[in-house]
Order: C-alpha cells, then sequence, then structure tokens
C-alpha cells in the first residue's frame, strides 16, 4: 500500500519523509496489487471453470456410451427399454415430449405474457404496477415442486373429472403448470425492453392520429420485439429444463402422441427421464451412461437457446441504445 | 446478525465426528421399504442411539448400494441378477439373501370395473397394447389405461419375467415410481390397470384373479397363485450372530415380526 | 377504418390486456388457495383424546393426570360397543371357537399324560373325547340350523359322563352349551356374512377408537392410537355407518358404488342399535377440541408422516441453504467486484460473462448429474470422505447453481452505488482497494443481501439437484454434513407420490409443501423490503 491514510493526510510539507516511495514500498505496492488482482481474478474464473468441469464430467460418463452405442440410433429411435435383456435407447420419444410440452406451454404462455407487459408498461399507471410486481414476483418464486404437487393433487383429478379424460397426468397437464412458471420470466423480460422503447416513438404514433392499440400492436411491440423473443426464449429454456412438474404430472409415457394434436396422452420427457431412472441404475452400467448421454443432449439444446436469446438480447440493447 | 450467522454455521461444522451412535443403512426396494420403515421404527424404539436409515428408491439401487458396501442391508423384491452377483463378488462381498416375507404381485383396476378375472394372455395383450378397450374382454366401454412401474423397479421385474414373458410394453405404458403412486393411479382413473405387491391393495382398488386364482394370504403362501415372490433381505455375508443387523434379518422370524408383516398386508413366510 | 370501430377496438384490447393480468392473479390464487387451505389445516385442527395421548408418549406434551382423566370417561363411553360387539362374536366366530375346542383337548391330553392311566385307556379316552371335539367344531362351522343342534345335542349327552366331570374336558361341554345359548336368535345361513362383515366393522372402530381394550399392545406406533383428527374420524364414522358394494349394471356398463346402511345390514341382531349409539355418542367418546397446533414446525415425525411434524425436513433444509450460501456469497461477490471494478472488456471478460450467463441457463437436473459425477464420485473421495450423497455435496451444487444469480444481483448492487461516494473516497486519498471494502461495498450491501436472500429462496425450493446428491426420504437427523438429510423439497415430492402412510394423511402431505412455500414466500417479503429500503436509500432519502 501507498503509505497509511494518516500520512497522507498529513500535509506534505510538515512530513519528515520524502515523497517518493523506496524501491521496497513500490516493489510492495506493485506485488500487492497485481497479485491481488490476479487473486480477485482467478476467483472470478471458478464460472468459467464450473461450466467447464460440468461439461467435462457429464461427456466424460456418457463418452462409454457414446461410444458403444450408435447416435443416429438413441436420436431417431422411439424406443426407450434400458432393462430390456438387449437394451434399446432411443430418445426420439423423449425429445418429442420435451419439445411438445415446451412448444405447447409457450403458446399458452406467450399471448397472456406479452398482453400482461403491456398492460403493465403502458395502459396502467406506476401506482397499479408496484402492486402487481410483487405477485408475479410471488408465481416467480414458488418451488417447481410446489408447482408438481399442485399438478398431480389438485389439477390431474380435477381435469379426469371436468373433461373425462381418461388421464389426468399428460401432456396439457403438463404444459399448463409450465406456462405458468415461465410467465414471469417472459413478462419481465418483455416488460423491460417495452419500457426501454423510447416516448418518442409512442408520442409520434399518437401525433398520426393512432389509438393506443394499433399504436401498442403497430409500433411499441414490433420496436421491442427483441427484446420480446429474447424473454420467451428465455421462457422456454425454463419449460425445457423443468424436471419436477413433468416428473409429476406428465404421466411418463414414452411415447410420441398419435395424433400429434391429442393433448391429452402422456408424454415423458428428457427431464423426467433422468430425474426418475438414475435413483436406480447400476454406477457404470450402460442405463446410467445413457442417461448421462440424455443429460449432455439437454445441455446442449439448452445452449443454443442460451446463444439465441443472448443475440436477440443483443440486438434489443443495441436498437435501445440507437434511440 | 452476519456474527450469530457465522457462530451457528461453524458450529454445525463443529459437529462432525462427535459421539457417533451405532448406524444401520438400509436401501433399495419401494415393496420392501414399508416392512423396513416399520422394522426399523421398532428397533429404533426399543434400543435408543441405534439410528436407521432407510431409502427406497428401488431394488436395483439396493443392490447397487450392496456392492459399493454403502449400506449394510440391501432390500429387493427379487432375487439378485447374475451380473450383480458377478460385481459383488469383484468387490469382496458375498450377498446372503433372507426371504423375510412372501408377495403377490397384483393385478389391480378400478372397483367400478365389472373384470373381476383375466388370463395371464389377455394381461400380456392389454400390456401389449393390442387389447386397447375394456369391453373387448367383457369389461365396461372405457379406454384401458395402462400403468406400470419404472423398468429399475423389482416388481416391475416379476411381472416382466412371470407374466410378460420378457416381451416389450406397448409404447404409450404410463410409467410411475412407486407402488403407491400405481394404486393412486388406479385409485382415481376408472380405465385403468396396473400391478403393485399385495402389501399396497385396499378397498379402494381391486385386484383380479389371474388364470382363475386369486391373490390372498394362503394362493401366495403356499405359490399357488402364478406371481407370488419372496421379498428379500440381502446382506454381505451371513451376519455376525448376535449383531444389530443380524437381529434385524432375522426379526421376521419372531412373533412382533411377523404382526409388522401382515399390518403392512403382506404374508409371513412361516405362520406364528 | 371507421373511427368508432377503431375506438371501441381500442377498448376492447385494454380489458383484453387487463384479463391477462386477472387471469394471472385468478392462477396465483388457484394454485395458493387450495394448498394453503389444506396445508393451514395440519396446524389448525380439531384434535381429539387420541391426538392428545398420542402427543405425550411420542413427545411428552400434556397434562399427564388430566389425559388419563378424559381417557378414563371416552372409556366409559365406549364399553358399551365393546361388550355388544363381543356377545355377537360370541355366536358367529366360528374360526374362534373351533381354536379354543382345540385348546381345551390339548390341554385334556396333557393332563391325562399325568395320570397313571394305562396307555389303552388313555386313548381311548383321547379317541371319545376327540369324536366330541370333531362333533363340537361341525356345530361351530355349520349353517345348518338341524345340523347344528343335532351336534349339540350329542355333546351335551355327554354332560353327565363320569370321565369327563372335574377334567379339563368339560371345558368342550361348557362351549358347547354357551354356542347353544349364543346362537339363539341368529340366522346361521347370514352366519359367514355377519362374520365378514363384522370384521370390517371392528377394522374401522380399530382405526378410530384405537385398539381394542384386552388385545396386545400393537408393535407399530401408528396402529396404538385411534383416530387423532375430528375429521378423519367423522371420514371413518362415514364408512362404519354405510356398507359400500359394487353392483353391476348391465353388459357394457361399469359398476356403480351402492350404499347402504349397516344397521339394515345387522338387522335383528344385537348390533342393529351400535351404530346409532356411535353416531350420537362420538363426542364423549372423542371428546374433539380445536388446536393451534404450531409444535407441528419443530417435531420429527414417525415413518410415513403418519404422526408428527416437519422439524427435521426445515433443518434440513436450512442447513442446505445456509451452508451453499456460505460457499456461494464470497466467490459471488468477489467475482463481482472484480468484473466492475478492475475488468476491461476483452475477449476473456467476455468469455466470463458467457460462462456466467451459460451457467444460468443449465437445467437444474443436469447439476443433479454434474453434483453426483463430480461431487460424489470424484471431489469426496478426494478427500478420504466416503463417496454417498450427503449436506457438503448437495450444498456445493446449490452454489455452484445458484453462482449466476449471485454475481448478477452483486454486480447490479455495486453498479448501483452512485460515483460521487467512490470518487469522493478517492479524492480523500483512500486507495481503490480501500475504496471498495470501506465506502462501496458497504452501500452495495443491502443489494447484495437481497441478493443473497433471492438465492437462499431459489435454493431452498430446489428438488433435481439434491435428489442424487444429499437428500433422503426417510432418515435420522443428520449428525454432520458427511450425512445425508431429509429436506421439505424432496420431502414434499416423496409425500405426493411415493409414500402408502402419507396418503391416508392428505394433511401432512399439504402441511409439507405449504411449509415450503410460506418460507420461501417469507424470504422473498423480506427481499422485497429491504429493496426498497434501498432504493429510497439510494434516492437519497
Amino acid at each position: 500500500m501507498q503509505g497509511t491514510l494518516k500520512e497522507t493526510l498529513v500535509p506534505a510539507a510538515d512530513s519528515h519523509r520524502p515523497l517518493v516511495l523506496t524501491p521496497t514500498e513500490d516493489m510492495r505496492g506493485f506485488l500487492t496489487l497485481h497479485l491481488g488482482r490476479t487473486a480477485l481474478f482467478l476467483i472470478t474464473c471458478t464460472s468459467v471453470l464450473a461450466v467447464f468441469l460440468i461439461f467435462l464430467f457429464v461427456i466424460r460418463e456418457a463418452l462409454p456410451f457414446l461410444a458403444k452405442f450408435s447416435i443416429k440410433e438413441f436420436l431417431t429411435s422411439t424406443s426407450w427399454y434400458p432393462e430390456a435383456v438387449t437394451p434399446k435407447f432411443g430418445t426420439l420419444a423423449l425429445l418429442v415430449g420435451s419439445g411438445y410440452v415446451t412448444i405447447v406451454s409457450i403458446i399458452f404462455a406467450v399471448p397472456v405474457g406479452i398482453l400482461a407487459a403491456v398492460f403493465l408498461s403502458d395502459i396502467v399507471s406506476m401506482k397499479v404496477r408496484n402492486i402487481i410486481k410483487p405477485i408475479i414476483e410471488i408465481l416467480a418464486a414458488i418451488p417447481s415442486v410446489a408447482y408438481g404437487f399442485f399438478a398431480v393433487m389438485v389439477l390431474a383429478p380435477w381435469m379426469q373429472q371436468k373433461f373425462g379424460f381418461s388421464t389426468g397426468t399428460n401432456a396439457l397437464n403438463a404444459s399448463l403448470v409450465l406456462a405458468v412458471m415461465a410467465l414471469p420470466t417472459i413478462i419481465s423480460v418483455s416488460e423491460d425492453s417495452i419500457s426501454a422503447t423510447g416516448r418518442e416513438l409512442r408520442e409520434a404514433s399518437y401525433g398520426c392520429g393512432a389509438t393506443r392499440m394499433e399504436t401498442i400492436l403497430k409500433v411499441v411491440i414490433p420496436a421491442a420485439h427483441s427484446g420480446i423473443i429474447a424473454g420467451v426464449v428465455l421462457g422456454m429454456m425454463r419449460a425445457i429444463g423443468e424436471t419436477m412438474v413433468v416428473w409429476m404430472a406428465s404421466g411418463n409415457a414414452a411415447q410420441i402422441p398419435s395424433p400429434w394434436w391429442d393433448l391429452s396422452q402422456s408424454v415423458r420427457t428428457l427431464t423426467a427421464t433422468i430425474a426418475g431412472d438414475m435413483g436406480e441404475t447400476e454406477k457404470g452400467s450402460p442405463h446410467y451412461r445413457a442417461l448421462f448421454a440424455a443429460g449432455l443432449l439437454l445441455l446442449v439444446i439448452t445452449l443454443c437457446l442460451n446463444m439465441v436469446s443472448e443475440y436477440f438480447m443483443i440486438r434489443a440493447k443495441k436498437a435501445g441504445g440507437k434511440r | 446478525m452476519k456474527r450469530l450467522i457465522c457462530s451457528l454455521v461453524l458450529t454445525m461444522l463443529a459437529v462432525t465426528g462427535l459421539v457417533r451412535a451405532e448406524t444401520l443403512q438400509i436401501d433399495g426396494s419401494t415393496t420392501v421399504g414399508p416392512i423396513a420403515d416399520a422394522f426399523a421404527e421398532y428397533f429404533m424404539r426399543t434400543n435408543p442411539g441405534l439410528e436407521i436409515t432407510v431409502k427406497k428408491t428401488g431394488s436395483g439401487d439396493g443392490a447397487a448400494a450392496l456392492i459399493d458396501s454403502r449400506c449394510d442391508i440391501a432390500t429387493l423384491s427379487r432375487f439378485m441378477k447374475d451380473k450383480e452377483f458377478k460385481a459383488a463378488v469383484d468387490h469382496n462381498v458375498f450377498p446372503v439373501a433372507h426371504a423375510i416375507a412372501m408377495d403377490g404381485v397384483c393385478i389391480i383396476v378400478h372397483p367400478s370395473n365389472t373384470v373381476i378375472a383375466l388370463t395371464t394372455a389377455q394381461v400380456r395383450d392389454i400390456y401389449k397394447g393390442k387389447t386397447k378397450n375394456w369391453k373387448e374382454i367383457g369389461g365396461p366401454d372405457a379406454e384401458i389405461v395402462i400403468v406400470s412401474r419404472d423398468t429399475s423397479s423389482g416388481t416391475y421385474e416379476t411381472f416382466h419375467e412371470k407374466i410378460m414373458d420378457k416381451e416389450e410394453l406397448a409404447k404409450n405404458v404410463e410409467y410411475v415410481n412407486s407402488n403407491p403412486q400405481a394404486q393412486a393411479r388406479v385409485k382415481t382413473t376408472v380405465g385403468a390397470i396396473s400391478y403393485v405387491g399385495i402389501g399396497f391393495v385396499d378397498a379402494d382398488v381391486k385386484a383380479l384373479k389371474i388364470d382363475g386364482i386369486g391373490p390372498t394370504k394362503q394362493t401366495i403362501a403356499n405359490g399357488t397363485y402364478p406371481v407370488s415372490r419372496p421379498l428379500f433381505m440381502f446382506t454381505n455375508g451371513y451376519p455376525k450372530l448376535g449383531s444389530t443387523v443380524f437381529k434385524f434379518c432375522t426379526f421376521y422370524l419372531t412373533e412382533k415380526g411377523q404382526e409388522i408383516i401382515l399390518a403392512k398386508g403382506f404374508v409371513p413366510v412361516t405362520s406364528y | 377504418m371507421r373511427p368508432g370501430i377503431r375506438i371501441a377496438l381500442d377498448k376492447i384490447f385494454t380489458v383484453v390486456a387487463g384479463a391477462s393480468v386477472v387471469c394471472l392473479c385468478l392462477v396465483l390464487a388457484g394454485v395458493l388457495g387450495p394448498m394453503l387451505w389444506r396445508g393451514g389445516s395440519a396446524v389448525v385442527f380439531k384434535e381429539t383424546i387420541e391426538f392428545r395421548k398420542m402427543q405425550l408418549v411420542l413427545f411428552g406434551r400434556g397434562d399427564e393426570d388430566k389425559i388419563a382423566a378424559e381417557d378414563r370417561q371416552a372409556k366409559i363411553a365406549r364399553a358399551k360397543i365393546y361388550s355388544a360387539i363381543e356377545k355377537f362374536k360370541g355366536g358367529i366366530d366360528s374360526e374362534n371357537l373351533i381354536e379354543k375346542a382345540r385348546q381345551v383337548y390339548r390341554q385334556f391330553g396333557n393332563d391325562l399324560r399325568q395320570t397313571n392311566m394305562s396307555a389303552e385307556d388313555i386313548a381311548e379316552l383321547r379317541s371319545v373325547t376327540r369324536n366330541i371335539r370333531d362333533r363340537l367344531e361341525s356345530a361351530f362351522a355349520s349353517s345348518n340350523t338341524a345340523e347344528v343342534n343335532e351336534s349339540l345335542a350329542y355333546v351335551l349327552n355327554f354332560k353327565d359322563d363320569p370321565r369327563f366331570k372335574n377334567t379339563s374336558a368339560s371345558g368342550l361341554i361348557e362351549l358347547a352349551e354357551q354356542y347353544s345359548k349364543d346362537i339363539h336368535g341368529i340366522n346361521l345361513a347370514e352366519r359367514q356374512r355377519y362374520y365378514q362383515e363384522l370384521r370390517q366393522v371392528e377394522d374401522i372402530l380399530v382405526q378410530l377408537l384405537g385398539p381394542t381394550p384386552g388385545t396386545a399392545t400393537p408393535a407399530l406406533m401408528m396402529n396404538r392410537f385411534g383416530a387423532t383428527r375430528w375429521d378423519l374420524a367423522q371420514k371413518l364414522l362415514g364408512q362404519l355407518l354405510w356398507y359400500e358394494e359394487w353392483v353391476n349394471q348391465g353388459p357394457g356398463q361399469p359398476m356403480v358404488k351402492r350404499l347402504t346402511p349397516r344397521s339394515q345390514r345387522f338387522a335383528g341382531t344385537e348390533i342393529e342399535g351400535l351404530f346409532i349409539y356411535i353416531q350420537q355418542n362420538m363426542p364423549e367418546m372423542l371428546e374433539p377440541r380445536p388446536t393451534f397446533y404450531w409444535q407441528y414446525f419443530i417435531d420429527d415425525s414417525t415413518p410415513g408422516h403418519y404422526f408428527g411434524g416437519v422439524g427435521p425436513e426445515i433443518l434440513g433444509t436450512l442447513l442446505l441453504t445456509l451452508l451453499a450460501m456460505l460457499f456461494v456469497v464470497p466467490f459471488g461477490v468477489i467475482s463481482a467486484a472484480y468484473l466492475v471494478e478492475c475488468a476491461s472488456d476483452n475477449l476473456v471478460i467476455r468469455i466470463i460473462r458467457m460462462s456466467i450467463n451459460t451457467l444460468a441457463g443449465v437445467p437444474s437436473i443436469v447439476f443433479g448429474l454434474f453434483g453426483l459425477a463430480f461431487f460424489v464420485l470424484f471431489f469426496l473421495p478426494l478427500f478420504g470422505a466416503p463417496s454417498k450423497g450427503c449436506i457438503l455435496a448437495a450444498s456445493m451444487t446449490l452454489a455452484v447453481l445458484t453462482l449466476p444469480v449471485m454475481i448478477r444481483a452483486s454486480e447490479e448492487a455495486i453498479r448501483g452505488v452512485p460515483q460521487t461516494y467512490k470518487e469522493a473516497s478517492l479524492a480523500l486519498g483512500a486507495s481503490r482497494f480501500r475504496t471498495f471494502v470501506k465506502v462501496t461495498l458497504p452501500a452495495a450491501l443491502p443489494g447484495i443481501l437481497t441478493g443473497v436472500i433471492l438465492s437462499l429462496s431459489r435454493v431452498a425450493g430446489e428438488t433435481a439437484p439434491v435428489l442424487f446428491t444429499g437428500a433422503v426420504a426417510l432418515g435420522p437427523v443428520p449428525k454432520s454434513i458427511f450425512d445425508p438429510t431429509r429436506t421439505l423439497s424432496y420431502g414434499s415430492y416423496d409425500m405426493a407420490v411415493g409414500d402408502k402412510l402419507a396418503a391416508m394423511m392428505p394433511h401432512n402431505q399439504f402441511g409439507m409443501v405449504v411449509t415450503l412455500v410460506l418460507l420461501i414466500l417469507c424470504l422473498n417479503t423480506v427481499a422485497i423490503v429491504l429493496r426498497s429500503r434501498v432504493f429510497q436509500k439510494l434516492a437519497g432519502h
């Protein structure tokens, strides 16, 4: 350090020391500064280390499987019979299941989410907004196991009674609950980016005689479209990575629903398969490694989605910055 | 406030390695789980200072835990597979089986279902997806909702071997992770069919006769019910006489033990 | 488009947008409402004398004398039930009677061996007695009145036989006499049905009132007490009063449930009036009282959560989250500090930021896999610890999970400190490090604390990462961080789908998940309050 604070407060003329640093002090200061910085840098790099380790260990456990079994069969076969006499590891049904519940949940969540974001940013006053915001935060804070509990104990029997479905734990059940879980993300990111579009845009539109609805639909939303898309993709990531809700509420049938639009059939996702099978599989068996391969698949998918949302976020920031 | 949290955390960490009571680790089947739970409760009550942990994640995991010496007793609802035995011997673990109770894998349906008996071939057709509606086999006009235990379960293994003849299940079979979950699905779904251990059959579901024989204590005890099976506890070698593991593994021979087994709905190996 | 239509459309749009928000609020109410209501009944409910007895035995709570006095009162009200059933059983419990006859025969055989009669005499006497016993058994088992009377007459013939007087074989005669008295007025054809339905009634009574007095104490704690809650008692009463059977409706139709009053099923017998008696005297037999069972949050539970509370689960969740925070806060704050203070926008920093974003996007189950593969199977054995799931592995996994949240929140907090603070401190001659530690950090502290609390609430609710790294469904309270633990999150999952006993006590299922939700909501409320205070403070009081 360059002397104590006390010494530097004393007027230079009264100090008995010269203002120039001694070589030791200089060296000490140099070392402490740079060593300190390096230490901080290394600590900051733990996140990089963590990501690296995650990939390393998941790949390490999955590699023996991927080397032995054909990747093509892994990705395109719908037969998931891991404990049969001749094990079959086809994840197509699981991938379709994950995609199915994600897409349906986004279909439910996006209209509600964007409308709510628009409502919060453009239509109501600040006071009302500050009352509604906590409600959305509470929705976001409820743990996934509570949503899963609700889905299997309350929603499933209700669905069976009300709509006469043959089974209450199906794709519709899981999609509805996932939509509720993705909503807070979509709303907050969309609302942020809608608010970030400048007032001039809106004022110019009103100046041309447009009604509020026309302004919102034709000017504001298109202007904020990058941020909204980023929010939707983040919501998709939340839905596809969710485990507990789908494990409890989707029925876990490794099938592709036929016909494809029949939501009342049971599906199975990648996440539920990993969670459900892992506890009972022998460590090191092909089944165990196949589950790690499924985890790797999931990781790759969410990584791609992450990059897509990053891209749109950057575009939104750029768009916001220009104006 | 910060200081309080710090001291609290340090105290908790410092408790590491203090006086350790005798512990018993049990891992394995969800079918045998309730019996192990009940035995554990009784033992912990009569031996204060003894701590028993029971994990119920499946027969496969129980076997793996015994092989890795991560547990003292593995509960399995099936016998150990060949490769599990080989792996155990490779790890210097010599599994010894104790058959503590008899169980029957009961095919259950909703009580409103008019079907009361099926043949093994009919059940196989249902699970392979050939029969899709209950009216095809004499029941009401309702779609069959097929529920099965997950593939690492011992109950599934027994069912797969004795009824399915090791054939593949249909693709639209729903999988659940435990006996109570299977029972809950059948209880609430009119068209459902599933299979559970006899300890999980109660007034809310109906157990069918298979090949003309219904699952009762007598037919399971003398093996005439087609899908009867023993429930096992495996230890590493025969437990030392008089040790806690020994007492736990031979508890099923005592009156109290059999009372507990009966209370859980299973069939004791002998009758006291 | 005509202006009128456009304005109308605008108004419709406003309403629709409002409806979406209303929809959100309804969803929140719909999700939380039923759960809070049913979970609340785990803590606030009407208890019975059985509950008070259970609390006394399991937790040592309550006034022993008062409870004993109440128990005596309850027993008086119940006595009538047991005596009526005993009397009825006397006439129909064939198995029991047959066993008694066999015991008498065995006893007689033993007595004979003690005397000094010759072997042939003993054999002859035994064969005669065996005949008597067999006829008596057929009398017990038969449902044909004529046959029964014939067999009883045969047995009673031996009443004055000198060979049996004053020996234990006279027990057979006594049984015959008692039996002929008991079956007076019972329709023997119905006996099989009576016996089965009486077994049902007895089973329900055991669940309702506890073990029948005079029988041995059951081995399992859950069987030692009757209905501990008034709502459970009402449900059992319903099962008791109504006989349920499924009847055929016709080909191709599912069966329907038919309920007939049980008093009708037992018409003409002694226990016909029993059911009305039970229904009217429930309050005297169970002595219900409303109660506030706040100890639910600190009590341990019996296996399956049949009795007791969620204390160990709360402890496990708190241990996991606090330990995870201990790991993540230093790393998070220091990383954020570096990124704000020392980082310049070059490739390395971009890689770091990208990693943080990637980490934020990894699904929680993959964290579980990573925790298993790295912490449990690789990291722990490096330090000589056993490679099994434990609190340490689970909290390290949770720490990695929550690192991005912590870094982002800290970064926001540190950036939010006004430049003027920093510049003023530097102007006074403080070094950059000192400025940061003594000025920026304390100013950013409320924001960082908000981040800590938000991470805490996220971590407390996570289930997937702890599934394979440290959570168990049943286990003792952990003694060290190398033991696995029960948690609220995994416990809620297990209660919802995995446990047979839990399904019998639905209020416990909901109770656990409600405890988790309330814990997280409290933490979040604290965070929100803190954040608004921070906002006010930084905006300049």
